[in-house]
Parts: structure tokens; sequence; C-alpha cells
């Protein structure tokens, strides 16, 4: 009994701290459409500055009350100056864009934050009076965590109140439904924008200065962070409140009573459950349907290449396959990185462009690929070709799996799934030491003798490679491929037409997700080893930044935009220990020089490329 | 008061108004007549702000807003009824008419939700009624009330009449009356002659995006040309 009451107080707890940072980014979500990437940095700096605050600060009840405070204010004039700088500008860009923006400033802040405060967790000890412990049913529990479980209830009525009581809440709910006719009211919108975003920056702050006694400010929590305030968001429902505490709630205890009955399936667990209540409730437990917005902006159709372009193609690819004649191997180990993007991309762009879904976080097919390809070969200790075959099917299978759940879902909800199923699929690589070797990572996956010279895997990699993206391509003009842009199109008429338009989804993402698992492949074989990085969120935003690089509105465009990805993050890679700062600044600049997507900007230029 | 000048304004690609000219003054009520698509509704869109015009000028009260953003304009007491109404579904009928209070405007006697509750008192008996659960009549009116309790000198109403029973338009048109006895002008977008009829002054007859015919009420009712070739269905 006593030990059942303590694990109800820890999920209570734990669902204090999750539903503190998904709160915030609920509140922006709501006013603002942003979904804000960069939400778990600011609890990232919540935790680090209250760090700084609290270490000169006495080490008595107020002192901490007042060093949380400070932070919670800090943060929040943080968060204004970065809507006033960056967000407003970008309110009218794609989503897409939006996301790959407030990405750029995770990078930004990640590299500033171990500029300013160095590699190593920061914890402080803890005061005697946050040691105590009250015993329960002859449990110990810890004081702390009581203050916490009261933090979320607490925090929870004071949004209430300031959202339904005070004029200024009245106004946020309003333009949260309508912000168009609130401005027609002569409500500047800016403004509330801006401290709506101070308000949800605040809220990141708080919960990053109330979890630092629990834990460490450490250069982890952001994107930790966001993928768990991701979840919870999305199972409350966008933009509501109280949906965001309930999920919060939900998960925790299921956490609780997953740990306890089956240690290593949470996170499976917490996807499950997202799954199940996205297909019972498609806009979360207390959502309402969102708008559906631009994902990507109006795209015109995907024509085939001119003639003269294929030709150019040809002798690009004559070009490839012959470079091993001349070219040292280090120039081949190249060739083989861009190679890969270019599948990679190519199997990202069939989801997103022609398929119209976007996807955050397709290195989750990239690394079951990896992985599926490595554990055949150690595992089952299976040839590199029936390897290099399992690999996409698997990922493809996989895919299957999860699109048959999620292509119901509007462009927003599904681009948050699919990173946090890829977040998932971290984890478990990560976690799942026996299996996978976690960290480690699998290692001695390397090719034949027959194809191991770095001339031939070259070859081979060319060959699977450019047969990948030619065979998506042929899919793109197929009938089938026709059918899945009436989808994207008009998916009421698709239907009429007697299109099964979501099984037509589903066949794109597991089609799109087979060739993203044999680019993890041959990846895993490149590199002989597959680890958990394979399936981060940067691999995800790679793939992404390739594609719109290149412009989603044709098939040229991922393979202009991986080949022009690798060759630039090489360089930059070499150039600058900043690179992760750089990258971000970068990635925020181009979404403020084409906030109608590089695409878009380019769309009158080349036409029918 | 509302002076509206060469308007053209574009849907994408899509040339929509060509050349919109009119002006409305304080205290009187202007519709713009004609059939659906005409640009009735682009065009009361354009003047608040909702559409940027690509050309043309636009001056209320002595200001050009032709190409302000919708809170300016609406700051300088150019209120707007939408259509659609927009309703704050989540929000009951008392908060909606708080969302929509501005400071008081001189010259003019300020409006609460109770003066309001006087002019409709439909939505005195709904005060606490969230907005989404209101029959569209209800709506209507709610959706004018809000837009009066930022004391507009000039009222941009887009087909009030559409779809309502006719006890209920019949209080609209009270109301509308009421407005401009006030001295509140007021630009009405109608396809319903008969509506039009009762309370506006003026009309600008608008075809394809095009004034085509203007003057007054009573001119207009003289002149079945007109009619058979704008306004007959």
């Amino acid at each position: 009994m006593g030990f059942l009451l303590s694990q109800a107080l820890t999920a209570l707890a734990s669902a204090s701290s999750l539903f503190l940072v998904a709160a915030g980014l609920t509140v922006i979500f709501g006013v603002t459409r942003v979904v804000n990437f960069a939400h778990g940095s600011l609890t990232m700096l919540g935790a680090y500055v209250a760090w700084t605050i609290l270490r000169h600060l006495p080490r008595d009840p107020a002192s901490f009350c007042l060093g949380v405070l400070a932070t919670t204010l800090a943060l929040a004039a943080l968060g204004a100056l970065l809507e006033m700088t960056l967000l407003r500008r970008i309110y009218r860009a794609p989503e897409l864009f939006q996301l790959l923006a407030t990405f750029g400033v995770v990078l930004m802040v990640q590299d500033a934050t171990l500029h300013i405060w160095g590699p190593d967790d920061l914890s402080l000890p803890r005061p005697p009076w946050m040691r105590g412990f009250v015993t329960l049913l002859d449990q110990r529990f810890p004081q702390y965590d009581l203050y916490l479980i009261a933090a979320g209830p607490v925090v929870l009525a004071l949004l209430w109140l300031v959202l339904n009581r005070t004029r200024w809440g009245r106004l946020v709910r309003a333009a949260t439904q309508d912000r168009e006719m609130v401005a027609c009211l002569g409500v500047d919108q800016r403004v509330l924008f801006t401290t709506v975003f101070a308000l949800g920056s605040a809220l990141a702050g708080l919960a990053g200065a109330l979890a630092l006694p629990d834990g460490s400010a450490n250069l982890g929590i952001d994107l930790s962070v966001v993928t768990e305030a991701f979840v919870v968001v999305v199972i409350g429902g966008l933009g509501s409140v109280p949906g965001a505490y309930l999920a919060s709630l939900l998960i925790a205890g299921l956490q609780a009573v997953g740990i306890v009955v089956l240690p290593k399936i949470t996170l499976v667990l917490v996807f499950l459950v997202m799954a199940a209540v996205l297909t019972v409730r498609p806009n979360g437990l207390l959502g309402r349907p969102v708008a559906a917005a631009a994902v990507l902006g109006a795209q015109p159709p995907v024509r085939p290449s001119s003639p003269a372009l294929r030709w150019v193609g040809v002798v690009l690819l004559l070009l490839f396959v012959l470079a091993p004649l001349v070219a040292p191997s280090w120039i081949l180990a190249i060739g083989t990185e861009a190679a890969v993007a270019v599948l990679f991309a190519a199997s990202l762009h069939f989801m997103m462009g022609p398929g119209g879904m976007p996807s955050f976080g397709h290195a989750a097919w990239f690394g079951i690929g990896a992985y599926a390809a490595a554990l055949s070969a150690t595992v089952l200790a299976a040839p590199m070709p029936l390897a290099l075959l399992l690999a996409p099917v698997a990922a493809g299978v996989i895919a299957g799996a999860f699109g048959a759940v999620v292509v119901r879902l509007s462009g927003i909800y599904l681009a948050m799934l699919t990173l946090a199923f890829a977040q998932i699929v971290w984890a478990i690589a990560f976690q799942s030491v026996g299996l996978t070797g976690g960290d480690n990572g699998i290692l001695g996956v390397w090719p034949p003798g027959w194809v191991a010279s770095p001339a031939r895997f070259y070859w081979l990699t060319l060959a699977l490679c450019a047969g990948g993206t030619l065979l998506l391509r042929r899919v793109l003009y197929a009938p089938l491929g026709y059918a899945i842009r009436a989808t994207r199109d008009a998916p009421a008429r698709a239907d009429a037409i007697g299109l099964p338009s979501n099984a037509i989804r589903v066949v794109a993402v597991t089609v799109s997700g087979a060739a993203a698992g044999l680019a993890g492949a041959i990846f895993t074989f490149a590199h002989g080893s597959a680890f958990p990085t394979y399936v981060s969120i940067p691999r995800s935003v790679d793939a992404l930044l390739m594609v719109l690089l290149g412009g989603v509105g044709t098939m040229t465009g991922p393979i202009i935009g991986a080949l022009a990805y690798t060759g630039l993050s090489d360089l930059l890679l070499r150039a600058t220990e900043l690179w992760r700062f750089v990258l971000g600044a970068a990635i925020v600049a181009l979404v403020l020089l084409f906030p109608a997507g590089l695409a878009g900007a380019f769309a009158g230029r080349h036409g029918d490329a | 008061m509302l002076t509206v000048e060469g308007l053209n304004s574009h849907y994408g690609r899509a040339h929509i108004l060509h050349g919109i000219g009119f002006t409305a003054s304080a205290g009187s009520v202007l519709v713009l007549l004609g059939r659906n698509g005409a640009g009735k509704s682009t065009t009361l869109k354009s003047i608040i702000g909702l559409v940027r015009p690509s050309s043309g000028h636009i001056a209320f009260d002595g200001h050009e807003i032709a190409r302000a953003e919708p809170h300016r304009i609406a700051r300088l007491g150019l209120g707007y009824v939408p259509e659609e109404r927009r309703i704050f579904t989540d929000l009951t009928v008392w908060e909606n008419l708080e969302v929509g209070r501005q400071p008081p405007r001189p010259g003019l006697s300020p409006w609460t939700p109770e003066r309001l509750y006087a002019l409709f008192p439909n939505l005195g008996a709904l005060r606490t009624r969230p907005g989404g659960r209101m029959s569209g009549g209800e709506q209507q009116m709610l959706t004018i009330a809000r837009t009066l309790m930022g004391n507009p000198r000039m009222v941009l109403l887009d087909e009030p009449s559409e779809g309502l029973a006719p006890v209920i338009v019949e209080q609209i048109e009270a109301a509308i009356l009421a407005l401009k006895a006030e001295g509140v002008g007021i630009v009405l977008a109608e396809q319903n002659l008969h509506f039009a009829r009762r309370v506006a002054d003026t009309a600008v007859v608008i075809e394809s995006g095009r004034a085509v015919w203007s003057g007054g009420m009573a001119k207009l009712q003289a002149n079945p040309a007109v009619h058979a070739r704008y306004l007959a269905v």
C-alpha cells in the first residue's frame, strides 16, 4: 500500500514537471500557431540560469523562491526578445519552415550554452531544508517532490485565472481561435504575441529551475524535454492547457506503472498510448481541430525533367561511375556519403513532396535500416546482400505500421509525431544495451571481401542509391504516384473517385521508409558500425535541409540539395568548432530570407526542372 | 468620412476589384449591392485591411488607410462585421463583447454590454452562454454588438441579413437605424434588395469588381434597367 502511494506521488511529481514545460509550449502554439522547437532549449537555459543565480544566494527557502522567480523573469525577457527578433518575422511562413527556424535556435543555444557554462553537468548541493523526507504509510518521500506535486495544479489554476479572469487572457483565448478577427477589433497582435511568448518562456524557465534540485543543468535537457513536451501537448490537444495537464498525468502515471511492470517498455508504452489517443481523438484529449495551414505552401505539380536536364543527369552519373579510376579513396568516401545522402533525401522528398506528409523524424527509418542491417550481419550472421535486403523490409514494415496510425492526422501533428517516434527509436537504440550496445553501438559490420575495396564498395553504393532514387522517381510517375499526389491535393475528391486515400498514404510512407532504410543500411556497411546518432534529431534535420535546400517541387531538388549539403557540411565541420552555432544561424537566416521557402523563392526561375 | 478611390485588389493572381470608388458619410447608410461574387465582401475586406489592396486610396477620417494594418484601422474608429460572423465560440457572450472593448471616443456615448443588451434583448438573456452554442441570428447580433464595443464612428456590415428569420432581420434593421440616428456611418454589403431598401440612403452597384452605378436609393428603385441588368437573379 505504502509502495503504491509512493509510486503515485512520484508520478504526480513528474506530471507536474512535464506539465510546466508542456503548458508553455501549448500556450505559445495556441496563439501563434508556431510549434516552438526551442522550447526545450528555454527550459535548459532556465536550469543553467537558475544554477548561476542560486549559487550566489543564501540557501534558505525564501532565497530559493527568489532565485526561481528571478530565473522565470529572465526567461520571460529572453522569450520576448526571441519573439521580437525572430518569430515575429516567420508567422506567415509555412509550418515546416517555422519548425526548422526554431530548430536553428536550438543549435545556436546549444553551442552558446556550451561556450558559457562548459560541457560538465552542473548540479547544486541540496540545502538541508530540501533534503527532508516525509513518512507516509512507512514510506519515506522527499519533501521537495511534494512541493513539485503542488506546483503543477497551482500553475494550472493560475493560468486558468489569468486566461479566464483578465482582459489579456480573454484576448489570448479569442486569438487562439481567430487572431484575424481579434485584429479587426483593434487589438495589436504583436503585443499579444510577444507577451504570450514571454509567458510561455517564463513557464519553460520555471520548469528548468524547479527541476534543478532533482537533477542537474546539462546539455541534453533541450531535446529530451522538448520531445516529452511534444508528446504531452499532442495527447492533450494542441493549444489546450487543461489538456496538457491531463496528458501529463496520463504519461507520468503510465511511466510509474510501466517501470514497475515492464521497465524496458515505458517509452514504447508512451508511444502506444499516444497512438491510441490520436486514433480515438485525432485532435488530442481536449483539442479542437487545427485549421489546416500550409505545411509547405502550395506546390506546383511535379513535372518530369526536361531532356536537357536528363542528359546532365546521365553525364553526372557517368562521372560518378568513372570517379574511382582517378579519384583518391578519401574522395570516394565523400562520394559514398553523398550517394547515401541523395537516397535519404529522395526518400524524405517522396513522403513530403508528392505525399504531402511532413516528417520531422525521418532518421527513424534510416536508423531502423541501419540497425536492421547491423543486427542481421552480427546476430543472424546474414551475408551482406541479405542484410541489405532485410533492412529496407524492416524499415518499410515499421514505417507502414506507423503510417497506418498517423495518416489521418493533419500536417503539424504528423510532423510532431514523426519526431516523437524517431526519438523513441533513438531511446530504444540507446537503452537496449544488450542488443544494440547502447551508446557504444554495434561495431565490425564491414562489407565482405568481394566489395571491401573502396572503389568496389563505392560502386555498389552508387548502384544501390542511384537505383533506389530512380525507382522512387519511377513510382512517382506511375499510376500509384498520381494517386499519391491526388490524395495530397484533394483527399475528398480522391475518395470520391474511389481511391482508398488512407491506404495510399500508408503505401507512400512505407515506400519512403523502405528507401530511407536502405540508405541507413548502406551507411552502416560504409562505416562498419551502427550508433544511436543515426536516429538522432540532427540527422532528421539534415534530410529536411537537403530537401528544402533543393526545393520540394521537383525530383531533382533533393538530389541537388543532398549533394550541396554534404559538401557544405563537410567544409563547415572542418572550418569551425562552433559548427552547430553557424549551422543554426544559417538555418535561421535562410528561413528569414525566404519565408515562403526556398522552393518558393526559385519556383519562378526553374520552372519545370 | 470614408472615401475609396481607384481600389484594385487581387487574390493571388486573380484580379478581383477593378478601380472601385465611393464616398460614405457619417450618419447615413450606404449599401454596396451586387450578386454573389461581385466583389462586395472583398471591398469591405480591402477597406479594413484584411486584403491588401494592390493600388488605390482609402481615406478614413482624414487618415490614409490603404496599407495600414487592421488593428490600426479599427482603432481609428472603423468597425468591421464579417459575413461569417466569426464569433469566438469558446468565449461567453459577455466575453465576446469584452474582447471588442476599446476606449470611449469623444462625441460618442460609449457602448457598454448593458446598452447593447438593451439594443439586442436576445443577447441580454444569454450573457453566460458560450458563443458556439447560439443560433445564427443570435450570433449575428453578437458579432454586431461586439464590433460596437469598439465605439466605431463607421461600421462595415457584410450581409447581416443573410440566412436569418424575418423577426431577426427586423431587429437588425432596427439596430442599423438606431446607429444611424446616433450619427454612426454604415457601409452595408447586401444582395437582399428588400432589406437594403428599408435601411439604405445611397447605393453603389457592383458587378465583376467594378462600381457600375451609384446614386440615391430612391433613384435606384425608379430605375428598372439597373435592377434587371445587375441585381436580378
